[in-house]
């Protein structure tokens, strides 16, 4: 056990150190775009999984939290100074809306079943929606406007490492909590809700706290979104991006948070690649027909994603070729990943 | 009072094609506790198919036919591929439907091309009637008549036939009806391939109303169609007419007196229902009744 | 007497459970066969097996001969087997009368004879026949669960705890009834209450945590006093 726990740490501080030093060896100006867009969704698509993965819910309306951080930054970077400290603010402002606003959606939703639930998420992100695009004295609309980004972060480089810092000051706080008691009854939950319940704890509570928990964290992709463009219009609140949550995570592998960063690494990379391919053969226009499928497919063969089909087959390996040692016991928990 | 007359004859036709999508919808989670969130591609693919048709024989109702008969045979093949593997497992069905829903969609856009197409209206169907002051507009009482034949015929069908008797107690009592001998995996075969042409039917009809097809709007009117389902209890058939016509009469009018709110009214509407009576609106009984 | 049924060495699972773990058993024609056992000793699961519900993961289930281990439910139920579940399955929103209807496979006069019969069995049925089946009383949904499992000329009716939840005074005519079903047709009966089951039975197997542990005529363990208060609590 020790062994492998060191093997993770080892691999997140290699991890860590290639992306700290790559600027210095390539800085590319699309490289860093590329990257940075990568960490802005490996955060929200996180976030995602925190429902989908841990809680076992899913929510249509993770767009609304995604689109309220980024409202949030843009507005006020818009009307106020645009310092690192008005940015700053707007991230707290936006985080605590979002919480307060996932509070009260959770609280009126999570006592629903699943496809209720899934609906009713859907109605209050299309809620959000339109109150983007009417309130234009705001928003602008659909036209969106654009606003001036701190001043620190016309350097892309030092925006890369800003969003790197918030990447793993996340995942370690989203470590932290998937593994600390809280964290452990959001997956008894996942696993079986009744059964829970009857363990005499308020399951209700729970989902409540995966729901702010998630979407804080989604607000707070939303402002370094918005920062990235330094444009927001409304497409941030679409359906799209709870859909490119969604598919990070899945394809990655629900209930780990390895996944969805890796999920969202693939998609950015083969969106940017396969947009970059449209240019000579139209087919790759239409590059979400390939995910579709590729999601259908995990979905029914590999509902465990990348992440989790490779632990799998790794506990496969590892009881195969260590039958002596007892204690190696592929956890129960890979058995049935969703209901 | 003209105006009155002419906003609810409008309600009504959206009500009604909304009704006809949700319809489908409703059968198939009422029998199979499945909800398709793919419902709304086999619209649009409804309504692709039904205009190519109808531009290329130039007969509309060739051109319905070609709308039904693409709906039921992609129902045939969602069934067996995607839906089969994630029976029971709610949370698989809903994303594995979204992800056919995005297919289909981008599908659509390969097949007959990333713009819309404008629709034009059968010449017969187009023009008005006016009595008095009212100004009937013909299509719009065309789609009226058809959402309540379709409704008679499925209402007469699950009340006073053997079918409809099946169909009713597999809803009910899955395990039960298998051991009286129904071959409960087929009924789910054909509820779900006429759900699909039902969304078909509506893409189709919804076509010239609109004007225009596009490939998002499968989604954008999905959206309505869960609303019904849900405003009129998830399996009731008659639920969900009711629920149809009510979100359409809301939208009509909003759109005329409040037109800010007439995006978010149907939201709203769903909203407030799912707090307070989850069940449904017209769920009369605890149990589920078609 | 020549067997309808036969069970060798069936085993099933549910889920992760390993509930029947060798269960043997043979049903002859024309005969009662009890099943009987404490709670959760696997006569339900036993058969759901046959019925094809809980489908048997090892063994051979044959019913005339021909396997029925791999057939669905429905096919199980077409070859003419009846079946009457612990909770009677009644269709609640549907009427008595569709209830009925529902089950019938063919509408022929032999169908229709067989209903005038059940309902002469059952006169309550026929008063209620308008009726939704979720507002009959348990007696009521007991014989309508009964009357829909004979009406298609089955050869073998599986009664699951037909006297569960009722008064005395309903068991009574239950019974009765199962005594003139057996007439036309065999019977397999899982039955809590021992005294009505050696009334009726003509052979009986117990099954003690998922498995046989005896069988033979019913006239026999009457008279055993060591199984039936090893098994069955009494005597």
């Amino acid at each position: 056990m020790k062994n492998k726990l060191s093997l993770k740490y080892v691999g997140f501080l290699l991890m860590l150190a290639i992306l700290v030093l790559l600027p210095f060896v390539n800085d590319s100006r699309t490289l860093m775009i590329l990257l940075t867009q990568i960490f802005i969704f490996g955060i929200l698509a996180m976030s995602y999984d925190i429902l989908l993965g841990y809680t076992g819910i899913v929510s249509f309306g993770h767009a609304m939290f995604f689109g309220i951080g980024a409202y949030t930054s843009a507005v006020m970077l818009k009307q106020m100074e645009p310092t690192l400290s008005t940015f700053l603010l707007s991230i707290v402002v936006g985080v605590l809306l979002a919480g307060f606003i996932s509070f009260l959606v959770g609280l009126l939703s999570l006592r629903l079943k699943s496809h209720f639930f899934a609906m009713l998420t859907l109605a209050f992100s299309g809620l959000f929606l339109v109150v983007a695009e009417k309130w234009r004295s705001v928003t602008y609309g659909n036209d969106g406007f654009t606003f001036r980004a701190p001043e620190i972060f016309r350097d892309r480089m030092t925006f890369y490492f800003f969003v790197l810092a918030c990447l793993v000051v996340i995942f370690l706080v989203l470590y932290r909590f998937v593994n600390s008691p809280t964290g452990r009854i959001l997956i008894a939950v996942r696993e079986n809700e009744q059964r829970t319940k009857s363990l005499g704890y308020n399951t209700l509570h729970y989902k409540v706290i995966a729901s702010i928990v998630a979407g804080t964290v989604a607000s707070l992709a939303g402002s370094l979104y918005a920062v990235s463009l330094r444009f927001v219009n409304t497409s941030v609140m679409t359906m799209d991006i709870t859909l490119d949550a969604l598919l990070m995570t899945i394809i990655g592998g629900v209930g780990t948070l390895v996944g969805p960063l890796l999920g969202s690494a693939v998609i950015e990379y083969a969106q940017h690649a396969l947009s970059g391919l449209a240019r000579d053969y139209p087919i790759f226009e239409r590059w979400i027909i390939f995910f579709g499928i590729l999601y259908i497919l995990a979905v029914i063969f590999f509902p465990k994603g990348i992440i989790g089909s490779l632990r799998l087959m790794f506990w496969k390996w590892r009881l195969k070729h260590k039958e002596k040692d007892q204690t190696s016991v592929a956890p129960s928990q890979e058995k049935e990943r969703f209901e | 009072m003209e105006l009155f007359v002419n906003l609810v004859i409008n309600g009504l036709a959206t009500g009604m094609l909304i009704f006809l999508l949700a319809a489908g919808l409703t059968l198939i989670f009422g029998l199979m506790d499945v909800l398709n969130f793919a419902h709304g591609g086999l619209f649009v693919w409804g309504a692709y198919a039904g205009i190519f048709t109808y531009v290329f024989t130039e007969s509309f109702l060739i051109g319905i036919v070609g709308a039904v008969v693409t709906g039921a045979l992609l129902g045939l093949i969602t069934e067996k591929l995607i839906i089969t593997p994630v029976y029971g497992n709610h949370i698989q069905q809903i994303l594995i439907t979204l992800g056919l829903m995005l297919v289909l969609q981008e599908l659509i856009k390969v097949v007959f091309g990333p713009n819309g197409v404008a629709v034009k209206t059968p010449s017969y169907l187009t023009g008005s009637w006016e009595i008095g002051d009212v100004i009937i507009i013909k299509y719009r009482l065309f789609i009226i008549v058809v959402g309540f034949i379709i409704f008679g015929i499925f209402q007469y069908m699950l009340k006073k036939t053997k079918i409809g008797l099946i169909v009713r107690a597999g809803v009910q009592d899955k395990e039960m009806a298998q051991a009286l001998g129904i071959h409960i995996k087929r009924v789910f075969l054909y509820v779900f391939m006429v759900g699909a042409a039902l969304a078909a039917l509506s893409g189709m009809l919804m076509a010239p109303y609109s004007g225009v097809i596009y490939a998002e709007m499968g989604m954008e009117y999905a959206i309505l169609g869960f609303i019904v389902v849900v405003i009129g209890g998830m399996g009731s058939f008659s639920g969900s007419l009711l629920a149809a016509i009510l979100v359409g009469l809301a939208g009509s009018f909003m759109a005329y007196y409040v037109p800010v709110l007439s995006l978010a009214v149907n939201m709203i509407l769903m909203a407030v229902v799912l707090i307070f009576r989850p069940q449904g609106l017209f769920a009369m009984r605890k149990e589920r009744s078609t | 007497m020549s067997t309808l049924l036969k069970l060798n060495d069936v085993h099933t699972h549910i889920g992760q459970y390993h509930i029947l773990q060798g269960v043997n058993f043979e049903a002859k024609e024309g005969q009662v066969s009890v099943l009987l056992g404490r709670n959760g000793a696997g006569k339900t699961t036993t058969l759901k097996t046959i019925m094809g519900l809980t489908p048997a993961s090892k063994g051979e289930v044959e019913f005339r001969s021909h396997s029925i281990k791999k057939s669905p439910t429905y096919k199980v139920a077409k070859l003419g087997i009846g079946y009457v579940p612990e909770n009677q399955g009644i269709f609640a929103d549907l009427t008595v009368e569709e209830n009925m209807k529902v089950a019938m496979r063919k509408e022929d006069t032999a169908t229709l004879e067989r209903q005038t019969y059940v309902l002469e069995l059952f006169p309550d049925l026929k008063k209620f026949w308008k009726k939704a089946g979720g507002h009959l009383s348990g007696g009521q949904k007991q014989m309508l669960s009964m009357a829909r499992a004979f009406i298609n000329d089955s050869k073998l009716m599986l009664i699951d705890e037909p006297s569960k939840g009722l008064a005395p005074i309903v068991v009574e005519k239950v019974m009765e009834a199962i005594v003139e079903m057996k007439k036309q047709t065999s019977i397999i009966l899982v039955e809590q209450n021992f005294i009505m089951a050696s009334r009726i039975g003509d052979t009986y197997t117990l099954i003690d945590d998922g498995r046989t542990v005896h069988s033979g005529k019913m006239q026999d363990l009457i008279h055993h006093e060591e199984l039936k208060r090893k098994y069955l609590g009494i005597g």
